[in-house]
């Protein structure tokens, strides 16, 4: 009995030893395993996401693949169904032999993707779920590909906010979150760095996710009168509640919203003429002044007949995360790997990513400014394709 | 002062969007006693058809409703007679789970139609506001509530005043005594059925400017529909109209002073509070049930 219970713990070891050095030498493709939500609420994310995969894939392939070895992707779908996405990488790992990871999207599915990733020492590259809630949790293995998570999103906008004039800058902002880990952890932060700036708060509420009226709301923020308002906004949100300010026709100064002026119905829902000095943050702009961005997003909307969305880049930036590990390691040793993400610098079409010990980026999120019908990068000035700001932003533009 | 004043217009405005669209609601659940789980999804259809007719044409999506109600109606007369009316007679109990299904199969219509994203009009007035004093008043709200007016009392009239009226009122109240009077209810219900869901062409109308909509809207504004029809009482049109009221102030004066996010459970709370205290609803008597049978 004995005998057999040293057999096991030593066939256990031996799998524990095999899984983090996996493929380390071999001359079939090398696989790359990740669970994606292709079906339920979320397969129109997942749809581009992939395509981002496919294009870094094929162009890896085209190049000569990595170590010699052409890529290829081993995708399964897991519906939106975390506890899905769990079996799923489970699956890869140890049934599919897969050689290196990549992460699915949003929080909610990369929090247990990440967290088996992490059980079996193997590298965890996410082109999303920036809750700061999954890089405390102490795991070594797990980078986010884009420049910022939800708690450096505030950064670029307090660092040109602090830089107005004090004759200039306003003096009492609003603050409206929606209950969400994407949006309030932000909000909170900029609440606290405005207010060490001097700014008055007025206003202070969070909502929950399912609310889709935002009259009385708006109508309490404009009885408040702030000069600033700072919006917490996952989606539609946002753009409901512009609308519910121009019943109102109230605009203050400064609108900051996270997100929903990313969305490409934003323009239409608030009125293309009522976007005008709206900010907001994005981890990438097609149109950002980034080395290979003109170029993956050319390749894109050729191999696929339509422009990348944020998706698609965040994913294509998660393979060139992996795919430079891999090179500069020169061996496919998950150990190795994380230490040199750890240590270096990757440039990549958001620009250069550096992690800290938990492996949330040391960077910021682009502060994107709706100039002209269009979201223009305002900061930093490396990515900027607007030289200017606009402030104060105009107010609304009535019929 | 001025903030409980605004805080109170504005519960009145969006109480009165909460009438409106529950209308149609009030009238095939308080008449027909029939739950009409696919009213929401009628509400959105009619809410796409506006658009439609915002988009293509260039018609203000009040006007567009007066044409949108045409077809509503004609659906509704449809619906009764293929599905509710064959379904009543082997259990009453079914038409909630067939109008629950309807629901569904006219979501993924609307969405193959339409597709998923975010929708809306954008009428002159749909970001104008009038001032009076230190009040803001929002003319899209404002033109909605007076559209619920409006509809409250052209039903009202209707039901009061004209031959179908009575013969409603008849064959909802005693369709035996009904049928010996030369009233049919069968065929009474099908124009009930065809009134209700033509009015959602209005609560369309006004939803279309209001909100941006999906098509799955219907699953907030059938909850919002069904608290307004619960707290006034079965059957009774102005009495939904005072509910949709009290809603809306009620909302809107949690949000302005308890807290944002106790704004969405006061329709369960005053749900609760009104069943517990007055089960026949705020606005309505109580009677007996046996009556009809």
């Amino acid at each position: 009995m004995r005998f057999l219970c040293w057999a096991v713990a030593a066939v256990a070891l031996a799998g524990c030893a095999t899984t983090a050095t996996s493929g380390g030498s071999g001359s079939g493709p090398l696989k790359i395993g990740m669970s994606l939500p292709l079906t339920g609420s979320q397969a129109d994310v997942a749809k581009s996401g992939y395509q981002g995969y496919k294009l870094w894939a094929a162009q890896v392939n085209a190049a000569g693949g990595l170590l010699g070895r052409q890529v290829q992707l081993d995708v399964l779908d897991d519906g939106f169904d975390p506890n899905q996405t769990g079996s799923d990488y489970t699956r890869l790992i140890s049934q599919d032999k897969v050689n290196l990871l990549l992460g699915t999207f949003s929080s909610l599915l990369n929090a247990p993707a990440s967290a088996i990733a992490a059980r079996q020492h193997m590298v965890y590259v996410e082109p999303s779920g920036g809750s700061a809630s999954l890089f405390t949790r102490g795991f070594t293995n797990l980078f986010f590909a884009q420049p910022g998570t939800t708690l450096s999103l505030p950064n670029l906008f307090v660092q040109w906010f602090a830089s107005l004039p004090a004759a200039q800058r306003p003096t009492s902002a609003a603050y409206l979150t929606e209950d969400d880990p994407s949006a309030s952890p932000a909000i909170a932060i900029f609440k606290t760095k405005l207010q060490a700036l001097g700014v008055r708060k007025v206003y202070d509420q969070t909502y929950d996710p399912s609310t889709t009226n935002f009259d009385a709301i708006a109508a309490a923020v404009a009885q408040a009168q702030p000069q600033v308002i700072i919006d917490g906004a996952v989606s539609s949100d946002g753009a409901q509640f512009v609308r519910s300010l121009e019943k109102l026709n109230f605009s203050p100064k400064i609108l900051f919203q996270t997100n929903s002026p990313a969305d490409d119905t934003y323009p239409g829902a608030v009125g293309a003429q009522n976007t005008g000095g709206v900010f907001t943050t994005e981890a990438w702009s097609p149109t950002a002044n980034i080395a290979g961005n003109a170029e993956f997003v050319e390749a894109y909307t050729k191999m696929f007949g339509a422009a990348p969305t944020e998706d698609a880049a965040n994913s294509y930036t998660a393979g060139q995360v992996l795919a430079a590990a891999v090179k500069a390691v020169g061996r496919i040793d998950q150990t190795a790997l994380a230490d040199w993400l750890h240590t270096h610098t990757v440039n990549t079409i958001v620009g250069p990513l550096k992690w800290d010990a938990t492996g949330d980026p040391v960077g910021n999120a682009l502060l994107a400014q709706w100039q002209g019908g269009a979201l223009r990068v305002v900061a930093p000035k490396s990515a900027a394709t607007s030289g200017t700001i606009v402030y104060p932003k105009p107010g609304w533009s009535l019929p | 002062v001025i903030e409980f004043g605004e805080a109170i217009l504005f519960g009145v405005l969006i109480g009165g969007v909460y009438a409106l669209m529950a209308t149609g609601l009030t009238l095939a659940f308080g008449v027909m006693k029939i739950v009409n789980m696919a009213q929401g999804a009628f509400l959105v259809v009619s809410t796409y058809l506006c658009y439609a007719l915002w988009q293509h044409y260039g018609l203000d999506p009040i006007v567009a409703a007066l044409i949108v109600m045409v077809p509503m109606g004609a659906l509704g007369f449809l619906v009764y007679q293929l599905v509710i009316e064959r379904l009543e007679r082997i259990n009453p109990g079914l038409t909630i789970v067939a109008t629950f299904g309807l629901a569904l199969v006219v979501e993924a219509c609307l969405a193959l139609l339409w597709g998923p994203d975010q929708k809306t009009t954008t009428p002159v007035y749909f970001n104008q506001a009038i001032h009076i004093g230190h009040f803001t008043v929002p003319r899209a709200q404002l033109y909605a509530c007076l559209l619920a007016i409006v509809i409250t009392v052209a039903l009202q009239l209707a039901i009061k005043r004209t031959w179908l009226g009575h013969a409603i009122t008849a064959a909802s109240e005693n369709p035996e005594g009904a049928r010996l009077v030369g009233v049919e209810p069968r065929r009474i219900g099908a124009w009930i059925f065809a009134i209700a869901t033509a009015s959602t062409a209005f609560g369309g109308a006004a939803l279309s400017f209001l909100y941006q909509f999906t098509p799955d809207t219907q699953d907030v504004w059938l909850g919002i529909t069904l608290s307004v029809v619960i707290l006034g009482g079965l059957g009774n049109v102005p009495a939904a109209f005072g509910a949709g009221v009290l809603l809306g102030v009620a909302e809107s004066l949690t949000t302005t002073y308890v807290s944002v996010r106790w704004a969405t459970a006061v329709p369960t709370l005053l749900i609760l509070v009104v069943l517990t205290v007055r089960p026949q609803g705020l606005f309505s008597r109580m009677t007996r049930q046996d009556a009809g049978s």
